[in-house]
């Protein structure tokens, strides 16, 4: 034998000599302290003891794919430039043969672009590094780079007054960068909403609308509003916020010039309604927003049919005369053609009253979509060549970009970037998680509450009976595998469970998901790591987060009492999931299961029912009193630095 | 002397008539000969009640970057736009409608207020608060800010706050962590590569973000109420105010008023200078000019001249100039001060804005004299 194996021998055989010494009674009140829980029927070793994250789906190696991010077309439209965000990679392909010409490697996962007025500078935001980067369209090669805010997501170029711009909305830093292109520099860095994810600039360079996905942070009793943000690419100040009521999720914006209108895709969201009122349509649709730039304000309009549903409305593009707008609804497969001379008729006729409720009417649509043009799946961004003549749409999870003809609203061919991955059962999971097929009447796909696979940030009302009365927090899909079980109640013991027949039953109401489509889909989820956090780039913690990683770990109090071990942070959000999976109440009418911490500082709201808007309102608010962990003998300082070390997990 | 009073009242107001028909006013004239190192206020203009103030005690105002004024008082915040104030207040998310202090991001054109109850960023129409219970901000009484380069500056009851606005994250400066030996903080200026900080009783704290080094101010003598050797430090340790401009640090205390330059102090009190109180709520630098708001009035003084403004027991408006080996001038003026509890100022060239504990009183400047050509040319 082996002497590693005649140690392994040693060690089992000497722990197993001190468990029969111990006794099942040691081990019973082992389990009982450290878990916290009475009822042990749940509880195992594994709980607090071999777990790693290192076997988990997602720290393993996975496939790359061609997906198409953003898109950019040259001034004379002959070359289309396309992000491959999950390869790293910026393509260049010819509009007319459809052909992919040439690729360079970008790092940093490059995702939106933009190009400069004579079509020389291609600008690039690399979501994962931070960064704007610049290449020469001749060479393809990078000349310049500038750090920016997190999670770079879009840019817009434009020209100003005192010069080029480019604005950049920062989706993870909540605010926008905007540059100078000569010399390149960072002018301001202006607030956005929350989570802003497109922009675009009139044409005289004058304002700059950023629209952002998720709603602004409030009570959890509040109809959750995003908003569009305008800025003055010039100063880089602040020069309007307009509220979209009831709406978020928006992911592209566009400009109108000749009609002084500003577009966005939005999800019309009641999440204070039943979620048991699906069947009736009540919960979730898809629609525009339109803003009139002159008057701020803002009219919404639905884009669905009454019993066809246009799920997770997400790139869109304006034909350059106005006439007509594109939007791509990625969980529908389908590009809807907008006659903006029609809404701009039916806006001048309709009432203030009948243009405030127009979002509920599913009859509406009819009167300005003229078509559905079917896309393969999950059209994302969309790009009109400077013609107007070519519809380009990027089908993230077909690796291709489909052309349409605007006149014809027919196909007019293809560029291939990949294969579409369907060997991959993370793709096709991907696949799955973003389709509305599987829901009733096609009204929203996993994505539309879970945005990349994390949170919308809202609650949700899950109660069968009166509104309101059952709020439940949204819990991030990132980092999720092995922290089963799931819900807050900690019921369901499995991902398959949760996506199958529960979500069947309470979201979809309709049949399940297909078992093969099912194991594909968990496998997505669980191949999703956590969110990304701000650390600084040498990795190490700073001052205060090497005092709140202290904290976190402490054992006794400031004055040296011991902490009883379940009331210890790192007692129940053990490391390296920073759970120990089971349910406790933390005097928030519990017991509620334990979140995973990994990226829990881009997860608010807080606690099961999304109560608390930040991570500071658990302890100064809701959990008092020693209820969530022994912390009432920390001081504001410390508080802060408990937080600060949070941000980094 | 009250025949004095109105005979003077009456030459100005002829003056006056005889300014809008052409002929050499007699304010414009005493102005041209005042040979003061800074303007003097020629009138008043005050708000109160009847021009949508919502209540009578103003405690601070600012003319922003973009022209337009903020106003922080007792029942909210207003800002006046084409002559007329718009109310901000807790019905649109301010978190407490006792405004104490404002400052604004002259990048991004957002307005922090700073509050009773917390602190609230107002970015183009739109309230965003922080509270000691829903962020890092150390206390909620937020007496003052000040923004240098990315980082907000609280100066609260409870410790200094830093926010960085890039990052969102909090640090706190207090007895625990820096030689500060009270925790109310009152005020905080930026000063270029540093921060003045203003501690109720801890004299003045100057630190330096980039070495981390904290260099603590107290008065020499450590009397509150007396300065028994002057200009050897800062005036008293009970310091309600600090502001810093072109190299020069002022501090306001409730004992007398000091200036730091970075090398010398130097320290006024009413009974051996013209001060006109020890009661020094507020002072806005302009140039090396210093605006001092008091519970006896207003005061304009370079250091060496001074001139006075407050309003008389019977409303009338006194300006009293105060030259080095020369008697007190005293003049009477045709408006006067809303009231002599002087709480905020804001001052240009043109113009004076002052906060007062009975309305808002808006200062004309003699126009003859700028305080910025005074500085350069000093």
């Amino acid at each position: 034998m082996k002497p590693r194996l005649i140690t392994l021998f040693l060690v089992v055989a000497a722990l197993g000599a001190v468990a029969m010494w111990l006794r099942q009674d040691y081990w019973v009140d082992h389990m009982s302290r450290m878990s916290g829980q009475k009822d042990l029927s749940h509880v195992t070793c594994f709980n607090c003891h071999m777990v790693s994250t290192a076997k988990l789906r997602w720290a393993q190696p996975r496939p790359h794919h061609d997906a198409p991010a953003g898109l950019a077309v040259s001034p004379d439209g002959k070359i289309i430039y396309i992000a491959l965000d999950d390869r790293d990679q910026i393509a260049a392909a010819d509009a007319v043969s459809q052909k992919v010409l040439r690729r360079v490697k970008v790092a940093g996962r490059p995702f939106g672009l933009a190009l400069d007025a004579a079509g020389q500078k291609l600008f690039v935001t690399c979501r994962d590094a931070d960064r704007l980067a610049i290449l020469d369209t001749q060479t393809l090669k990078e000349t310049a780079s500038i750090g920016v805010g997190m999670a770079p997501v879009a840019v817009a170029y434009c020209r100003t007054s005192a010069g080029e711009r480019l604005i950049v909305a920062n989706s993870m830093a909540d605010n926008i960068s905007v540059l100078s292109v000569s010399p390149l520099r960072e002018i301001g860095r202006p607030s956005a909403g929350r989570e802003p994810f497109d922009v675009t600039v009139n044409p005289d360079g004058t304002r700059a609308f950023v629209v952002n996905r998720m709603a602004w942070l409030a009570s959890v009793k509040t109809v959750p509003a995003a908003e569009v943000t305008e800025i003055d690419p010039v100063t880089a100040r602040t020069i309007g916020r307009d509220p979209l009521a009831s709406a978020h999720l928006s992911e592209s914006i566009g400009i109108v010039p000749s009609r002084s209108w500003v577009l966005n895709p939005l999800v019309k969201v009641r999440n204070l309604v039943p979620i048991t009122q699906v069947a009736n349509g009540w919960v979730m649709s898809s629609g525009f927003a339109v803003t009139d730039t002159r008057t701020c304000k803002v009219i919404q309009l639905p884009l669905d049919e009454a019993n066809n549903y246009y799920a997770d409305p997400s790139g869109m593009a304006v034909a350059p005369d106005g006439k007509r707008a594109f939007i791509a609804s990625g969980g529908s497969d389908v590009v809807s053609v907008v006659d903006l001379d029609k809404v701009s008729a039916w806006l001048a006729a309709a009432s203030v009253s009948t243009k405030e409720e127009a979002i509920n009417d599913m009859s509406l649509s009819p009167e300005y979509v003229i078509a559905r043009i079917p896309t393969q799946r999950n059209p994302r961004q969309l790009l009109i060549s400077p013609d107007g003549g070519t519809l380009y749409v990027a089908e993230r999870l077909q690796d291709s970009i489909l052309l349409v003809d605007t006149k014809t609203l027919t196909t007019k061919g293809r560029i291939m970037l990949g294969d579409g991955g369907l060997n991959d059962p993370i793709r096709r999971g991907e696949r799955v998680f973003t389709t509305a097929a599987y829901t009733f009447q096609h009204q929203f796909s996993c994505r539309s509450c879970h945005p990349d696979g994390h949170v919308d940030g809202l609650s949700y009302d899950f109660d069968t009976s009166g509104i309101g009365d059952n709020l439940l927090d949204n819990r991030s899909l990132l980092g999720v595998a092995g922290t089963e079980p799931f819900k807050w109640n900690g019921k369901n013991p499995s991902l398959e469970v949760q996506c199958g027949p529960r979500f069947a039953k309470v979201l979809m109401r309709t049949d399940p998901i297909p078992p093969k489509e099912l194991r594909d889909l968990t496998t997505f989820i669980k191949s999703q790591p956590p969110q990304r956090v701000a650390r600084r780039h040498d990795g190490k913690l700073t001052p205060a987060q090497e005092r709140g990683k202290a904290i976190f770990f402490a054992t006794k109090t400031s004055a040296g009492v011991e902490i009883p071990h379940g009331k210890r942070c790192s007692s129940c959000h053990r490391p390296p999931l920073y759970t120990v999976r089971l349910s406790f109440d933390v005097g928030t009418g519990g017991p509620f299961d334990t979140p995973h911490l990994l990226g829990v500082a881009n997860t608010a709201p807080y606690l099961h029912d999304g109560r608390a808007l930040s991570l500071e309102e658990i302890w100064t608010l809701y959990s008092t009193n020693d209820t969530h962990g022994v912390t009432s003998y920390m001081n504001k300082e410390q508080l802060n630095d408990l937080v600060e070390f949070l941000k980094t997990l | 002397m009250k025949t004095i009073y109105k005979l003077t009242a009456t030459l100005v107001a002829m003056g006056e008539i005889l300014c809008f028909c052409g002929a050499v006013p007699i304010g414009a004239a005493q102005s041209s000969t005042n040979n003061l190192p800074f303007p003097l206020i020629e009138r008043f203009e005050n708000f109160g009640a009847k021009d949508g103030l919502p209540t009578h005690k103003v405690h601070c105002v600012l003319r922003a970057s973009d022209g337009k004024l903020w106003v922080g008082t007792y029942g909210g915040a207003l800002f006046r736009d084409n002559g007329k104030f718009h109310l901000i207040s807790t019905n649109d998310g301010l978190s407490h409608r006792m405004v104490m202090c404002m400052v604004e991001d002259k990048r991004t054109g957002d307005m922090w207020l700073g509050t009773m109850r917390g602190l609230n960023r107002y970015s183009a129409g739109r309230i965003t608060t922080y509270t000691q219970t829903d962020s890092g901000l150390p206390n909620n009484v937020v007496y003052g800010l000040d923004i240098m380069d990315d980082t907000l500056w609280v100066a609260t009851a409870a410790g200094l706050g830093a926010l960085n606005l890039k990052t969102g994250s909090w640090s706190i400066y207090d007895q625990n962590n820096t030689v500060m030996h009270e925790p109310w903080v009152y005020s905080v200026t930026g000063a270029k590569d540093r921060v003045f900080v203003g501690v109720w009783g801890g004299g003045i704290l100057e630190y330096e973000p980039a070495s981390g080094i904290f260099k603590e101010h107290r008065d020499p003598d450590r009397d509150f109420h007396f300065d028994l050797a002057p200009d050897d430090g800062p005036v008293s340790d009970i310091t309600s105010w600090v502001a810093w401009e072109d190299g020069v640090l002022w501090q306001a205390t409730y004992f007398g008023m000091s200036r730091y330059d970075g090398s010398r102090w130097r320290t006024w009190q009413e009974t051996k200078s013209p001060l006109p109180s020890n009661f020094v709520n507020f002072i806005w630098p302009h140039g090396r000019v210093a605006w001092v708001g008091t519970d006896c009035g207003l005061s304009t003084t370079d250091g060496n001249i001074w001139v006075n403004y407050r309003t008389d027991e019977h409303g009338d408006g006194i300006m009293e100039i105060a030259r080095p080996g020369q008697p007190m001038e005293t003049r009477k003026m045709t408006t006067a001060l809303p009231n002599n509890f002087v709480l905020g100022i804001w001052v240009d060239d043109r113009e004076a804005w002052l906060a007062t504990s009975d309305g808002l009183a808006h200062a004309f400047l003699s126009p003859t004299q700028s305080a910025t050509k005074v500085a350069v040319d000093q």
